[in-house]
């Protein structure tokens, strides 16, 4: 946990301070396509002679920002579903729990791919809003929040039952409150631990489902720097200039890993007989 | 029981309806279509021709009807013809699903012949080296993007020491299937490997707290014994359900190892005929993939109830 | 006494048999490659040659299937199946009113690979395949324009078309199509035909190809084998088989290539070209790497309906601010030539004497300055009412170099105080209908693939502008009308005289380079990495792939 603590802060760290050490990562020299590593370009340069550090840095800012409104949308969805149903129960339980076993059982990735290439220009939103940098990754986000919130639904309703029966709630329900009140300010304390160490696992899965997505062309697209999309674009050249295919990987390889040993590290804190909540998204 | 499973059936018939309405309608939302872009292809189409195969291939309908007619063919037993492939969906989908159950059944078990011995080797001493070691090398396993791995596999094993092919399913003339698995399964089944590794040291730990194992112990048993016997068994009732689980995801998930190393399974036919608006084959391929993880989802209940005697005799 | 008697008889055979085994052991290489293995990026997903129409497939098909008429590796009309070039000169294509009769006479040593010969009756069959309003036929154009067919006897047939254009006896869309196999398939249910057409039914059935190879094997998703045409008369190919195998990853495609699974990489479906430049420094030992521009033009349509583009200083100062040079030198190593136009330097109506635009930020400053667009803050000009020079560049995402140029151009122009905003959309969505709905607020960055002497009706003539009344036909995105051009166009193509169309097609390329409704970049290159024992391929640079002349290549 510590150490998936001490990956997070560094990363977090070198992306604040990369605008003032590294060059621009947008500027490009084609003068010095894929140069070695130097004291102007600690990891070398890319293959419009861009610095390469600058580049993983700002998109790792990307890929961290889809990741991580990814997993707060998903909290967000799942916590709701789950507090109604665990609250409510009856009918409602059922019908919302049917529906969280049906999106469970959807296969993933093929479905991530038909909401990708979907095209929100047919909803209707203004071409201002659509080209925006923000939409892209709020939209990335929102699709894969759209498949991804069950965990957390199950892991909500499931607390909220047994918080349903304790005595505070049922003084709580005696004294008039509402019931929306009684779930935030009741049931939602009582839950809080298990939505964090889910969501804290889920991040580190988001930003492979996002170097997938990028995989295929679907996720954040060019000139917009993410990590998967370095990945995918450095495989082509793969063999003359393996080092910009192992840096982003190694990088997408070390957040995911911080990610998770951070999760795993609160769950053994905060929530230690919760379930394994970790999934992956599949190859 | 019976019951159980019927409503569960009729839960899941549902499932798949919703599904392929919502699949259908996404699929409506895409923008373009492929006779739009075979006239950017070829200098001799033109817009009239785009027009007039669309209205062949009933692609200029509403979504919404050709869902229904889509659902009331199915209801049949009729899949329709793939318009990619020009044959019946079944025939385009079958060699497909061969290879991908090949690939899927060699990578589950490779993945489970690894991970539950280093997963109960994990278990029996919380905290040790073996321990943490185990837990770090199944953590950074699911850490990997998938595609990565497989090529960084290829860079080594195919050119760089030329041990492997480094992709397709066989030599041409049916030989070598052996060297043609092993990179790919190996790479599905690292990320397995690490996950039912956890797994099964989870369920292993929770087990050795419960009363009877302390029992055994007390009365004496072997420390094996106890572990086999005892906790072993019960430990691997919550595997069996997680494996039973993903088992149906498989079906359609290997979509970028499929790529990575031309493996012509599931994932890639349904990817092509999704991205191709080939809705036939699309939503049979999706509709299989799901239906597999809800048999798969009752499965695991059932192993549930056969397995633990808890829970049978209520 | 017999050994005795006869020494010299005895050396001579020993000699005999020495050099026979050196030169079995010299050739012996060459004899056990028996089979080619082609790695390619896309699966046809069926094989019937007049429906869908997918690079991948007339790839795979030109083994196996030959058109009566291609280009050759010289841009120049060939008969593959006829035997005679149908001329006005030679007197087998005539006027008549207002269109033409052009007869052809068929191979008499032409076969099906079971044996049946290929004959009028089966170029009858495509026609009526072919313009049949619900067989799925892809391009329905080529048969619409044929009014009738008279056959003559069984390989000799007259073709009427209802128009008198430059390409009269160019016969490409209509292969023939085996009557004997697939009549049976189509005339019971014309509309069905497209799911029971025996090539994608029966694959493997040899009466369906005539070319030297026959489609022996199909493994869906993964290869395709093929095997020698027993009947085929022309030249015996080299190999027995040849095998072709798909690997859509590109990175796979190259590692397949370096381990020994395929032998080399087809140009028409291979590797983009920056990393067959890369892999032709790595292993340009073990390889021969051809690069060869093709007529893929890359340009960037302009949307002349915007009111900065609708000046054409504009756009001149645009493409003089682009170091078009430089970013072939140093993106492509040189192998993808600047265009001045849409004609490729190739073609044979290629012209040189037109506008060019060297790059020159001087007099791209001066056109700005001159169009209104003064330096402003942060480095981009503004006009008079203080807006911006900024614009949109629409391009397709998933091609990796179209990218970098994009990011190429963005930094170029700023430095000419012109604002780049590059977004990149999937091809489906891209051509689907950003371009061909005109939706692109500026400019998009694509390719177009042609013919040999492909005249621009399509792209340029005002009557080819998309729109919602004509139901969205037409190519000319960028909006483009001017009556010069429809004028020029209307007469190139019934211009029938070499010289005078010669001069008509100059005309067209100075006119385009003048007013520039597209920005011309350059002409694609198309990669082949093959083995350097693999002879007598050569690219063609268009639209015909190179297996049309597969009995040509050799193993030395």
């Amino acid at each position: 946990m510590r150490a998936g603590a001490t990956i997070l802060i560094l990363l977090a760290l070198a992306m604040a301070l990369a605008p003032l050490l590294l060059p621009d990562p947008e500027a490009l020299d084609l003068s010095v396509r894929f140069a070695p590593p130097a004291l102007l370009h600690p990891l070398g340069t890319d293959e419009l002679g861009r610095d390469l550090a600058a580049r993983l840095l700002a998109g790792g800012r990307v890929s961290l920002a889809v990741a991580a409104a990814t997993a707060l949308l998903a909290a967000i969805i799942g916590t709701v579903i789950g507090l109604v149903a665990g609250y409510r129960g009856g009918f409602t339980d059922a019908a919302l729990m049917r529906l969280t076993d049906g999106v469970m059982a959807l296969p993933l990735l093929p479905l991530l791919i038909v909401l990708a290439a979907a095209d929100p220009a047919k909803l209707g939103l203004g071409a201002e809003v659509l080209n925006s940098e923000g939409f892209a990754i709020a939209r990335l986000a929102l699709i894969i929040a759209a498949v991804g919130w069950t965990t957390v639904a199950r892991l909500v309703r499931a607390s909220a039952l047994t918080v349903r029966s304790r005595d505070y709630v049922r003084a709580a329900v005696a004294v008039g409150a509402t019931p929306g009140r009684i779930m935030i300010r009741h049931i939602l304390p009582n839950v809080a631990s298990p939505i964090v160490v889910a969501t804290t696992l889920s991040i580190g899965n988001i930003i492979l489902i996002e170097s997938a997505l990028s995989f295929l062309g679907l996720g954040i697209r060019p000139p917009m720097a993410s990590w998967g999309n370095m990945l995918t674009g450095a495989m082509d050249v793969v063999w003359s200039a393996p080092a910009l295919a192992v840096w982003p990987g190694g990088a997408i390889l070390l957040a995911v890993l911080a990610f998770n040993l951070l999760g795993d590290g609160l769950q053994r804190r905060l929530d230690p007989r919760g379930g394994q909540t970790s999934q992956k998204a599949g190859g | 029981m019976g019951v159980t499973i019927l409503s569960r059936l009729l839960q899941s018939l549902a499932v798949l309806v919703a599904m392929s309405f919502v699949v259908y309608g996404l699929m409506g939302l895409m923008p373009g279509d492929p006779i739009d872009l075979m006239i950017a292809g070829n200098p001799h189409l033109n817009a009239a021709d785009a027009v007039r195969l669309k209205a062949l291939y009933g692609l200029d309908r509403p979504w919404t009807e050709r869902w229904l007619r889509w659902l009331a063919q199915v209801g049949q037993g009729e899949l329709g013809y793939s318009r990619l492939h020009a044959r019946p969906v079944m025939a385009a989908m079958i060699p497909a699903l061969v290879n991908t159950a090949i690939l899927m059944a060699s990578s589950l078990l490779l993945a489970l012949v690894v991970a539950l011995p280093l997963g109960i080797l994990a278990s029996l001493r919380p905290g040790s080296v073996l321990d943490r070691l185990v837990n770090l090398v199944s953590v950074a396993s699911v850490s990997l993007p998938v595609f990565w791995l497989g090529l960084m596999l290829i860079v080594v094993f195919a050119v760089e020491l030329a041990w492997l092919p480094a992709g397709g399913m066989a030599e041409v003339t049916g030989g070598g299937r052996l060297a043609h698995m092993i990179l790919p399964v190996a790479t599905l089944a690292l990320s397995g490997i690490g996950q039912y590794a956890r797994h099964m040291r989870a369920a292993m730990i929770a087990e050795a707290g419960h009363d009877y194992i302390r029992t055994a112990r007390a009365k004496g048993c072997s420390p094996a014994r106890v572990v086999i016997r005892h906790q072993l068994r019960n430990a691997l009732i919550p595997v069996t359900t997680i494996v039973a689980l993903e088992v149906g995801g498989l079906f359609s998930g290997a979509l970028i190892t499929e790529t990575v190393f031309a493996w012509p399974g599931m994932g890639r036919l349904i990817y092509e005929a999704v991205m191709g608006n080939d809705f036939n084959l699309a939503l049979s391929g999706l509709l299989l993939a799901t239906a597999m993880t809800l048999v798969g989802s009752i499965l695991a209940d059932i192993a549930y109830v056969r397995l633990d005697p808890r829970v049978r005799t209520p | 006494m017999l050994s005795f008697s006869r020494p010299a008889a005895r050396s001579i055979l020993m000699r005999r048999l020495l050099a026979a085994l050196i030169l079995m052991l010299l050739s012996w290489p060459a004899a056990a490659k028996d089979e080619l293995v082609i790695g390619i990026s896309q699966f046809p997903a069926n094989f019937n040659p007049l429906i869908e129409s997918m690079l991948a497939k007339s790839y795979v098909l030109a083994f196996a299937q030959r058109p009566i008429t291609v280009y050759d590796a010289k841009w120049q009309l060939v008969c593959l199946l006829c035997e005679t070039l149908p001329t006005l000169e030679n007197g087998l294509a005539k006027r008549e009113g207002k269109g033409m009769a052009v007869t052809y006479t068929l191979r008499a040593d032409a076969r099906w690979a079971d044996g049946k010969p290929v004959g009028s009756a089966d170029v009858v069959f495509a026609w009526q395949v072919g313009r049949h309003p619900q067989s799925g036929v892809a391009s329905a154009e080529a048969f619409r324009r044929i009014t009738w067919i008279d056959v003559k006897d069984a390989r000799t047939f007259t073709v009427h078309v209802d128009r008198q254009t430059f390409d009269y006896n160019a016969f490409g869309d209509l292969g023939p199509l085996p009557a004997h196999v697939e009549r049976a398939r189509f005339e019971p249910a014309p509309g069905e035909y497209r799911n029971r057409t025996a090539y994608d039914q029966d694959t493997t059935n040899p009466g369906l190809y005539n070319g030297p190879y026959r489609i022996a094997q199909v493994v869906q998703g993964s290869h395709v084998v093929l095997e020698r045409n027993a009947y085929w008369a022309g030249a015996k190919p080299a190999f027995a088989r040849i095998v072709i195998k798909v690997i859509e990853n590109t990175a796979s495609l190259e590692a397949n290539l370096l381990s020994g699974g395929i032998d080399m990489i087809a140009g028409e479906l291979g590797l983009p070209l920056e990393p067959t430049l890369a892999f032709e420094k790595r292993h340009g030992g073990r390889f021969s790497v051809i690069t060869r521009p093709s007529l893929a033009y890359e340009h960037i349509d302009l949307n002349l309906g915007s009111p900065v583009l609708a000046d054409v200083r504009v756009r001149r100062a645009l493409l003089l601010a682009l170091d078009r040079d430089a970013m072939t030198r140093q993106l492509f190593d040189g192998r993808e030539p600047v265009a001045n136009s849409m004609v490729p330097q190739l073609d044979w109506v290629h012209a040189d004497d037109i506008p060019k635009y060297a790059f020159d930020t001087a007099k791209a400053a001066a056109l700005l300055d001159e169009a209104g667009w003064k330096p402003g803050p942060g480095g981009i000009r503004v006009n008079a009412r203080g807006e911006r020079l900024a614009l949109d560049l629409v391009t397709t995402a998933g091609n990796r170099s179209r990218e970098l140029v994009a990011q190429v151009l963005q930094a170029q122009w700023r430095k000419a105080g012109v604002e780049l905003k590059v977004k990149t959309e999937p091809p489906r969505v891209l051509f689907g209908e950003t371009v061909t709905r005109r939706k692109f607020a500026h400019m998009a960055m694509f390719a177009w693939y042609s013919a040999p002497e492909n005249v621009p009706r399509s792209t340029l003539h005002s009557a080819m502008i998309p729109a919602a009344a004509n139901n969205w036909s037409g190519e000319n995105y960028s909006g483009y009308a001017n009556p010069a051009m429809d004028a020029l166009i209307d007469a190139v193509e019934t211009e029938l005289d070499r010289p005078r169309r010669k001069a008509l097609w100059r005309e067209i390329q100075a006119l385009y380079a003048a007013d520039l409704p597209a920005l011309p970049l350059y002409f694609k290159a198309d990669g082949f990495i093959l083995p350097r024992e693999l002879k007598g391929l050569e690219p063609t640079g268009h639209q015909d792939p190179t297996p049309y002349w597969v009995e040509n290549w050799r193993w030395e």
